[in-house]
């Protein structure tokens, strides 16, 4: 059989506390990507571990379509990492700060 | 008959339309011509209507012809309709036939004009207004017709609108007749709310019948007059009148003089029913009547102007039509609107080619000696005024001598006092009259007149109006196109009072009576007797105006009487102190105790804390990415220990 749901579920969301704990904590914005796509596909282990829990593919399907998501999510996150080093910036989130009150 | 009351309706609406449409893609003239022609077209249609309508039996010549449904709320229904009767034929002939005589008149006159083309529009917008208003086939038609005389008088008073005194005196003409418009719209809102229906005939029949109550009747009637007073000018809604000269004298001649301030007379005489429904309001309109006769008559005495005088006159000569309305001689009211038209509009024009050929002169002092230069415009003036004075056998005589004998028919104390009020009157209508023409026409030629006798050319053109229509070169007093209208309403002053000769010979009054029953008919003995009197007394009016001329003095002597009719009895003072100021101390006080402490201060506050705020709030946008990320989750697991704790 294997591991239970809860097992699922667990390293699910230490998963995403790691994802969401690199996102608060990096500087690079290469690794704040990374760390986003943990937290997405976290919750893509949530949705299919629910999914076989229940005996239904609707969790499965969220996922591919969250699969989809993070896909574009990178290519706009990349984008604008390409966009740092156009402008000569360092490669520091902080850094990007113009639009503060 | 039906096909020529609408033409005669819509010409001059299409001929307005026109002329705005095509814009300056057509000449001035052309706009002019345009605006003439559709007039006489409505004066051909209102022709081919009457002469059919003429053939008919006197029973059956009231029709009633609807076109569509104007305006619908469930069962109520509004149809666009014209009624077309002998009081409305009257008009209408009065309306398209003076009308396109004097807007052929001012194709000479307004030559040379800035913007004639908007002013030709404005005309034929007047007349249509006007025959909305006599035509109207219901008494929704009517107020409409009578909300859109008001506003064409005000476009055309204020014609000359780089004038402050124009716009001043356009801006009193309105508001003048909306307290009489408003009046009038309550009367008919409470003769509707009581019958539930806006035909004529349905509510003179229930009117008559004595269903409604005096009082309610009484308020009525007493809107329709007050509605009636403004727009007629009659005390004490009188004020606009001589005011509103400021506009080009054509107008003054047409608006002012022939159609639209008769419009009260014409609404006495189409709601008759209702007055004598409420006889006390219907005495109050033959007093207010005699009143302005008189008044009028004594500040025309002491007026330099010499439109004001023609104009005061005018409101003496309505305070008879609304005396004979008034005693309930329909007949001699609408016949006397009839005469008045042409010989009133006949002065105005003769006095417009005097004002046109000084070159914008209005000031009589400065006249004088005209009779030589001008000798047409002298004959045709010489008309006018014998008619206005009543000087048989000119039109005035016929009608205004008929209105007084009217009135001592009516006998008793009412009847009177009017018969007084209408001889005092006819001798200061002979004393104001003459005491214009010699002041005008006789006498040394001023130095203004010897200036503009001899040479006709241009370079005398300035001042206002400008006298810019001497490159039409007829005669030398000006242009055919004005001197052949005059021409023709002098022949109509002369010869417009046959249609009734007491006793012989008296087909106008039975056209009237057919819609309008009169409530008192004079003896011929009383007709010939106040006739005898009347004449006497203007022609005293005359002597002494031409004798006081003759010593070089003027009718009224300097001295404190003087001072006061120089005032015109202080009316606008009166109303200056009653309503003008009191309300302009209102809006000052308003303005600095309220708007600007309270409103404005209010609306600054508010904003300044806002802004406050704002820049507060602004200070959390770090635009560090991280410290958002922080706080979203910061938010996230706050919100799911508050859902798993409220669970």
């Amino acid at each position: 059989m294997g591991p239970g749901t809860t097992w699922y579920i667990a390293v699910a969301a230490i998963l995403f506390g790691i994802g969401t704990i690199g996102v608060i904590l990096r500087r690079s914005p290469l690794i704040v990507l990374l760390s986003l796509e943990i937290m997405l596909n976290s919750s893509n282990l949530a949705l299919v571990g629910f999914s076989r829990h229940f005996g239904t593919v609707d969790g499965q399907i969220f996922a591919i379509c969250v699969m989809a998501v993070a896909a574009a999510e990178v290519v706009l996150g990349l984008g604008l990492i390409v966009a740092f080093t156009r402008r000569n910036m360092p490669l520091d989130v902080d850094a990007a700060m113009e639009l503060r009150g | 008959m039906i096909v020529g009351s609408w033409v005669c309706l819509l010409a001059p609406l299409a001929g307005a339309l026109l002329i705005t449409l095509a814009g300056t893609h057509i000449s001035r003239s052309t706009a002019a011509w345009i605006s003439t022609g559709s007039v006489f077209v409505g004066f051909a249609g209102a022709l081919v209507a009457f002469i059919q309508v003429a053939g008919e039996s006197a029973e059956e010549r009231s029709h009633l012809s609807t076109a569509y449904t104007w305006l619908g709320i469930g069962q109520f229904e509004v149809p666009m309709q014209i009624l077309v009767d002998p009081v409305s034929l009257v008009m209408m002939m009065i309306i398209t036939g003076v009308g396109g005589l004097i807007v052929w008149y001012s194709v000479g006159y307004m030559k040379g004009e800035d913007e004639e083309r908007r002013y030709f529009a404005y005309m034929a917008f007047f007349v249509f207004s006007m025959l909305m208003l006599v035509m109207g086939g219901n008494l929704l038609l009517l107020l409409v017709g009578w909300g859109l005389v008001g506003l064409a008088s005000y476009l055309l008073i204020g014609f000359y609108h780089d004038r402050p005194e124009a716009i001043a005196a356009a801006k009193k003409a309105f508001i003048m007749n909306a307290i009489g418009d408003a009046a009038m719209a309550l009367g008919f809102f409470l003769l509707i709310s009581k019958t539930g229906t806006l035909s004529y005939s349905e509510n003179f029949e229930i009117a008559s019948s004595g269903q409604l109550p005096t009082s309610t009747m009484n308020l009525i009637a007493l809107g329709l007059l007050v509605g009636a007073i403004a727009k007629s000018a009659q005390l004490p809604l009188h004020t606009w009148l001589p005011d509103a000269m400021e506009g080009p004298t054509p107008v003054s001649a047409l608006i002012h003089a022939a159609t639209m301030v008769t419009a009260g007379v014409y609404l006495i005489v189409r709601t008759h029913e209702i007055f004598e429904a409420a006889p006390n309001v219907q005495h109050l309109a033959a007093i207010i009547g005699g009143v302005t006769i008189i008044v009028a008559g004594v500040i025309a005495l002491v007026q330099w102007d010499i439109k004001r005088v023609i104009a005061y006159s005018t409101m003496s000569q309505i305070g008879y039509m609304f005396l004979a309305a008034g005693i309930g001689s329909y007949g001699y009211a609408m016949f006397h609107l009839f005469t008045h038209a042409f010989f009133k509009a006949l002065l105005f024009l003769a006095a417009g080619v005097i004002i046109h050929h000084l070159a914008g002169e209005q000031d009589v002092r400065k006249m004088g000696g005209l009779k030589s230069v001008m000798p047409y415009t002298h004959a045709v003036f010489l008309i006018g005024a014998l008619a206005l004075a009543g000087i048989p056998p000119l039109s005035g005589f016929w009608s205004k001598d008929g209105i007084i004998s009217a009135a001592l028919a009516d006998g008793g104390a009412l009847g009177f006092t009017l018969v007084a009020l209408g001889l005092v009157g006819a001798l200061l209508t002979g004393a104001y009259t003459f005491r214009l023409y010699y002041l005008v026409f006789h006498g040394e030629p001023s130095d203004l007149v010897l200036e503009h006798a001899g040479g006709h050319g241009a370079g005398h053109a300035h001042g206002a109006e400008s006298a810019a229509g001497h490159d039409e070169h007829g005669h030398g007093e000006g242009p055919f196109s004005m001197l052949i209208p005059v021409g023709v309403l002098a022949v109509f002053s002369t010869v417009a009072g046959f249609l009734v000769i007491p006793g012989l010979w008296e087909p106008f009054l039975h056209w009237i009576d057919s819609v309008a029953e009169p409530l008192v008919i004079a003896t011929v003995a009383q007709d010939y007797m106040t006739s005898a009197i009347a004449v006497l007394l203007a022609g005293t009016g005359i002597w002494l105006a031409r004798s006081a001329f003759r010593e070089g003095e003027d009718l009224v002597p300097q001295g404190r009487l003087r001072t006061i009719l120089e005032h015109k009895l202080y009316f606008d003072e009166l109303y200056d102190a009653l309503f003008s100021r009191p309300s302009q101390l209102a809006a000052n006080l308003l303005r600095e105790k309220v708007e600007e402490p309270i409103i404005q201060d209010s609306l600054g506050e508010i904003g300044d804390r806002v802004r406050e705020a704002g820049s507060g709030t602004a200070r959390l946008q770090t635009g560090l990415l991280r410290s958002y990320a922080l706080a979203i989750a910061v938010s996230v697991v706050i919100l799911v220990v508050v859902f798993m704790a409220v669970r």
